[in-house]
């Protein structure tokens, strides 16, 4: 039923169509203003003088030429507690506020979108190459070797995701791991990135799984296997390629709710360790101030809403221009 | 979370409250409802070791001692409770007889008896209780309780003579701390039929003038009155106000504070939020009591482990912390105070001292980080990586982030990993974590120095490769042992000179800085509008069933 | 037929089995977790500890352990807490399902509902401005953080705006029983629904309009449109229907996982003691008798809305063959 009329390859195509989806290409440029902005945290810093992973307690600010500590003793009533300054809406000088350290919230949320954004594509990248191995294995051998795999990921996909998360933080974080040559440093960003990913190899090997499957039915398989060629050849050669569409489909996508989980994670003391920040940890820092100072919660909040939805407006775009028949289902289950 | 687990007791200096009026009937009756994030634990009164549950407990049971129901610092004096008299005291210090009172009905109208009193005092081991080993060890046959649990005797240990109503308890030496000790809810008297086990959340019946009569952990607890209940003696168990205690479970901080400032529930166990403090401290100040405490926050660093086994490194960090700044952090100087010592202010043995300030002397003024680097740079430890174990809790994880801070300044690769509070007090006494530095609490169990020096850095609290190791900085230093085991026995005779001796040992541990003590916490009380006659007990915190709502 | 419903059990046991074990070695092979110095209580002698560990198994290798949880929550239902010594677990956990409950069907009330008219509406007007405006909206639901979003929720309708008329109604957080105060049941849940609705509204707007507008291109349609037949009746009553069936599945496995114990950030957030909540407690605690638990009623529930949607979709879309 495919149209004949092709005059262009098939990306070539593709990319024609994503060109004149105008909803998909703002979306695009609002991610990639986002990536610019976080990439410039430290020229933000160096221009506000600050310094967003040390306690600045004892900082001052001045406003219209009013020197104002950034951390203030109540004076009255009983003088309990101790708040930081609030958004001065003055871009260099404190612009969201101070968060409990007395750090500039602007300057974190920059940095701070810089590790949320390495995260997600981090743990992206390693959730498709593993579930396209998987993918692979599973639906091109079949029988027990399907049947093994299968049911490995049955078990991760209703493995609660938060214990898992919990007891790994604490192996990882305080004493880190060695795994033959690979060592991963406690503390690091590896391990949410680990974490996140193998979460969502199912969501994704189950998709490959299935169009491997039907793939490995079609003609030019049978025939490749006909002839004898070893089965990685095959699976490299004839079978990746035609799975591809389906990964990068699932690129934005997968960004996204890597996005959403790694705040998810943040919110259970699972993340980037302090003083590092991420968007995730910055809102659970601003939990404790919600009621006081909302904005150091609100603000990576509405970032995290803006990057995840500018990434599904693209990741829709990109499906209709790569699958425009969206053979490719994205279900949850 | 910590005090869940290990909060305990503490002097209340500030309470100077005036004393007990007589009993006002005309408040007597209504509900007290009380709210609290979580249950905390088994309602054993024998395993339970939560200030949450000791506070509740003064109400419900009674042992043959207990501290008197006053408010402030008269709290810490013991009266005789389920016994007539003070003990006598014979055989050098080592035979306590105790008369015991008669007419006495437990809640559920069984009467005491001596046999009630040695079944209690032996059920102290076949349970298991926490502090089975710690605490009364002393008395004679325990060592063969604490082997086999089960069969456990105590014989020549505790002997009654029911005819005479007396019981005889002889220890296998002299124990200045023994009454202190018979006073605490591990030793209070319950029927002579109650399970050999923990019971879990099933109450036992008790003597007091309340009993509980419901429990579920995931919900909450009911506290009636005790229908056998006669008071015997105003200071040692007086009869209370509410006709019912409500404590109920799950709220978060935050919602706790909505609660009690709409008046939906009178109390909230938990410290407010530190996001709350100042619209409690202002909108409802004559709805919060303030009361320091007998603990301390501090930080104790691995004495066995680089870079702080060397002491240049240990007093370097003593002298670079900016006190002040961690004061703020709790909530600012009204409810915390700078310490460098072990001992708090107002504890027996307890001289102003502090040799990690920018001018040393008995008070700490400001941080000194030129010295404090210089030392680094002595002990030849720059540069090595340090990791903090902090609580994920907000005020631990900002002292935490903000000592990660000060360790960087002077010279060191710092980090801090803020791990679960439930875990994190267990992990980093064990050594096979390999904890350099982190960060908790201490609260006091009974007001005597020994509770602190000896119990937080004597040699015996140092078990390596245990999870329970509560000499965290793994110190043992033989001339302060021997020190503090003159002190201990010295007291039995002369406490005043005593204490003068743990005054020393005070001063030689923080010279020795095993540890970085943090400051000294307040505690913060908040209840609502309608609560009526509040006092603050320096023992057992807040009497509930002492105030009135109506 | 038979032995595929036999195959579909073992194949739930199995997972079950396979969760289980990893959750006990995980949690066993975790430093700081060994439960015997917390039970003891702070400062305990060596001995209390040892008497500790022999009293409550610790000593013994870990497939008896194991065993003997399983047999406590299977086969005699006593299994105890660790922290809250003496608390039933099963009981605990069956307690909870009316709150988990009466949050995920309040919820699923209205995502079924707003779905449905965003899904219909979009399709109706596909590829104009309406069906734009509604699908960002949709995607800007999905886009949201629930925690924050209920985190929003509670600083809007319980401390800025709660002293306007527009939220003075709302109560505190937890939960009220519906038998005790039905009133108060429904007042407390009005804002914890809207917050958990509002990521399904969005996905389940979608995945309607999506397959609408595909129905739309059936041949059947075709013919129905031949036949004269208005297009709104079209929609309704054919394209819809079909459409359904996709909308079912998805329901039928987010659901079972809500009840399961996914809702755990709502319930948190909100304050509701429900199965979300006491795995969440249980963790923050790690409480492994009541981790182990929760995360098998949750896995229980993950592995039968799988069954049963694979089921129910045969049963609804005779195209559809086994494999």
């Amino acid at each position: 039923m495919q149209p004949v009329t092709v005059s262009r390859g098939p990306w070539a195509t593709a990319f024609h169509r994503l060109g004149r989806d105008r909803t998909a290409l703002v979306a695009l440029a609002v991610f990639l203003l986002i990536v610019i902005a976080c990439l410039s945290s430290p020229v933000y810093a160096w221009w506000a003088g600050v310094d967003p992973f040390k306690s600045t307690l004892d900082a001052v600010v001045t406003i219209d030429g009013v020197k104002q500590p950034v951390m203030e003793l109540p004076t009255t009533g009983l003088a309990l507690g101790y708040t930081p300054i609030g958004p001065t809406w003055r871009l260099g000088n404190y612009f969201l506020g101070a968060d409990n350290q007395g750090r500039d919230v602007m300057a974190r949320l920059l940095y701070g979108g810089m590790n949320s954004i390495v995260i997600a594509g981090a743990a992206t990248a390693f959730t498709l190459i593993f579930a396209t191995f998987f993918g692979l294995l599973a639906g091109f051998f079949g029988g027990i070797v399907d049947i093994v795999i299968s049911r490995i990921l049955d078990v991760l996909w209703a493995f609660p995701v938060y214990l898992l998360a919990i007891s790994l933080s604490i192996v990882l974080m305080t004493q880190g791991i060695s795994i033959g040559p690979f060592a991963i440093d406690s503390g690091s960003l590896l391990l949410p990135i680990f974490i996140i990913g193998v979460i969502y190899i199912p969501y994704v090997a189950r998709p490959v799984r299935g169009q491997v499957m039907s793939l490995r039915q079609s003609d030019f398989v049978m025939a490749a296997i006909g002839l004898g060629a070893p089965s990685g050849r095959i699976m490299v050669k004839d079978i990746l390629p035609n799975v591809s569409t389906t990964l990068i489909v699932f690129i934005p996508i997968m960004m996204a709710l890597n996005m959403l989980t790694e705040s998810a994670l943040s919110f259970l003391s699972i993340g980037v360790q302090p003083p590092a920040a991420s968007w995730g940890t910055i809102i659970q820092d601003g939990q404790t101030l919600l009621y006081t100072r909302p904005w150091v919660a609100l603000a990576p909040g509405f970032m995290i809403v803006i990057s995840v939805l500018s990434l599904n407006v693209f990741g829709d775009g990109l499906r209709d221009a790569l699958d425009p028949r969206s053979k490719i289902k994205l279900g949850r289950g | 979370m910590k005090k869940l687990m290990m909060a305990t007791v503490a002097a209340g200096l500030l309470a100077a409250l005036p004393a007990k009026a007589e009993y006002q009937a005309e408040h007597r009756g209504g509900t007290m409802r009380l709210v609290s994030h979580a249950a905390a634990g088994t309602i054993d009164p024998m395993i339970n070791y939560t200030l949450q549950y000791w506070q509740l407990y003064q109400g419900v049971y009674d042992g043959l001692m207990s501290f008197k129901k006053a408010a402030g610092a008269d709290g810490f004096t013991k009266v005789p409770d389920l016994a007539t008299d003070m003990p006598v005291v014979s055989n050098d210090g080592k035979t306590y007889t105790f008369t015991l009172r008669k007419g006495i009905k437990f809640s559920n109208g069984a009467d005491l008896t001596t046999k009630d009193v040695v079944a209690s005092l032996q059920r102290i081991f076949k349970v298991s209780s926490p502090t089975a080993g710690g605490f009364y060890s002393v008395i004679v046959g325990a060592d063969a309780c604490l082997k086999t649990p089960a069969t456990c005797t105590l014989d020549g240990g505790v002997v009654a003579d029911e005819a005479a109503g007396t019981i005889t308890i002889n220890l296998t030496r002299p124990d200045a701390e023994f009454l202190d000790k018979l006073a605490l809810p591990h030793a209070v008297i319950l029927p002579a039929d109650s399970p050999t086990a923990d019971v879990g959340s099933v109450p036992l019946p008790g003597t007091g003038a309340y009993m509980i009569s419901a429990y579920d952990p995931n919900k909450g607890m009911t506290m009636t009155r005790n229908p056998n209940f006669k008071v015997w003696s105003e200071q040692a168990q007086p009869d209370g106000y509410p006709d019912t205690v409500q404590y109920d479970f799950g709220l978060t901080d935050e919602a706790e504070v909505t609660a009690v400032q709409n008046g939906e529930a009178d109390w909230m166990f938990d410290q407010p939020p530190t996001d709350r403090l100042g619209e409690i401290g202002t909108k409802f100040q004559d709805q919060v009591f303030l009361n320091i405490l007998t603990a301390w926050w501090y930080a104790p660093m691995n004495t066995n482990l680089a870079p702080f086994d060397n002491i240049k490194a240990r007093q370097a960090v003593n002298l670079a912390i900016d006190r002040n700044a961690l004061v703020n952090l709790f909530g600012g100087p009204v409810l915390a105070s700078p310490i460098c010592q072990v001992l708090p202010p107002g504890f027996p043995g307890h001289v102003d001292y502090c040799p990690y300030s920018k001018d040393p002397g008995e008070k700490w003024s400001a941080p000194d980080l030129e010295k404090a680097k210089q030392l680094v740079e002595e002990s030849g430890t720059k540069g090595q990586k340090v990791t903090i174990i902090s609580e994920d809790t907000a005020v631990s994880k900002a002292i935490g982030t903000y000592m990660q801070s000060v360790l960087t300044d002077i010279g060191y690769d710092a980090e801090v990993k803020p791990i679960s509070p439930n875990i994190q007090f267990t992990y980093i006494q064990n050594t096979n974590n390999k904890v350099q530095i982190s960060i908790t609490q201490w609260y006091q169990d009974y007001p005597a120095a020994s509770d602190f020096l000896n119990i937080l850095f004597g040699c015996a609290s140092f078990t390596p490769g245990s999870d329970s190791s509560i000499n965290i900085a793994g110190f043992c230093d033989k001339d302060i042992q021997a020190k503090m085991d003159g002190a201990l026995a010295q007291g039995v005779t002369d406490p005043d000179g005593a204490n003068k001796v743990w005054a020393e040992v005070d001063k030689a541990v923080t010279d020795a800085a095993p540890m970085a003590a943090l400051f000294t916490p307040k505690h913060i009380d908040f209840v609502s509008k309608r609560v009526g006659n509040f006092q603050f007990n320096s023992q057992f915190y807040w009497m509930v069933t002492q105030s009135w709502v109506q | 037929m038979i032995y595929a419903i036999l195959q579909r059990l073992a194949q739930m046991i199995f997972v079950m089995f396979g969760i289980s074990v990893l959750v006990f070695l995980i949690f066993f092979g975790t430093p700081g977790v060994d439960p015997a110095a917390r039970i003891a209580g702070r400062n305990a002698s060596p001995e209390v500890l040892q008497a500790v560990r022999v009293s409550f198994g610790f000593d013994q290798p870990f497939y008896v352990q194991y065993l003997t949880m399983m047999k406590k929550i299977f086969i005699s239902g006593d299994l105890t807490s660790f922290v809250n010594r003496g608390w039933k677990v099963v009981p605990a956990v069956l307690d909870t399902i009316p709150v988990t409950l009466s949050l995920v069907l309040g919820a699923a009330v209205l995502w079924v509902v707003f779905s449905l008219i965003i899904g219909v509406t979009a399709a109706a007007f596909r590829d104009r401005w309406i069906d734009k405006t509604l699908m960002i909206i949709g995607l800007i639901g999905v886009s949201m953080p629930v925690y924050w979003l209920g985190e929003v929720m509670n600083l809007i309708t319980q401390s800025r705006f709660h002293d306007t008329w527009l939220f003075s109604w709302v109560p505190p957080l937890g939960y009220k029983n519906l038998s005790d105060d039905p009133k108060g049941w429904f007042l407390t849940l009005v804002i914890p629904w809207i917050t958990l609705s509002i990521l399904y509204i969005g996905l389940y707007g979608r995945v309607l309009r999506a397959s609408i507008t595909e129905a739309l291109q059936e041949d059947y349609i075709r013919t129905a449109r031949a036949k004269g037949l208005s297009e709104t009746r079209i929609l309704l009553r054919h394209a819809l229907r079909t459409s359904l069936i996709a909308f079912v599945t998805l329901f039928g496995l987010d659901f079972g996982a809500l009840v399961g114990g996914s809702a755990l950030l709502t319930e948190v957030v909100f304050g509701l003691q429900g199965v979300g909540k006491l795995t969440f407690d249980a963790l923050q605690n790690l409480d492994l008798p009541v981790i182990m638990t929760t995360v098998l009623y949750a896995s229980f529930f993950v592995v039968l809305a799988n069954a049963v949607v694979d089921v129910v979709y045969i049963l609804l879309d005779p195209r559809v063959r086994t494999s």
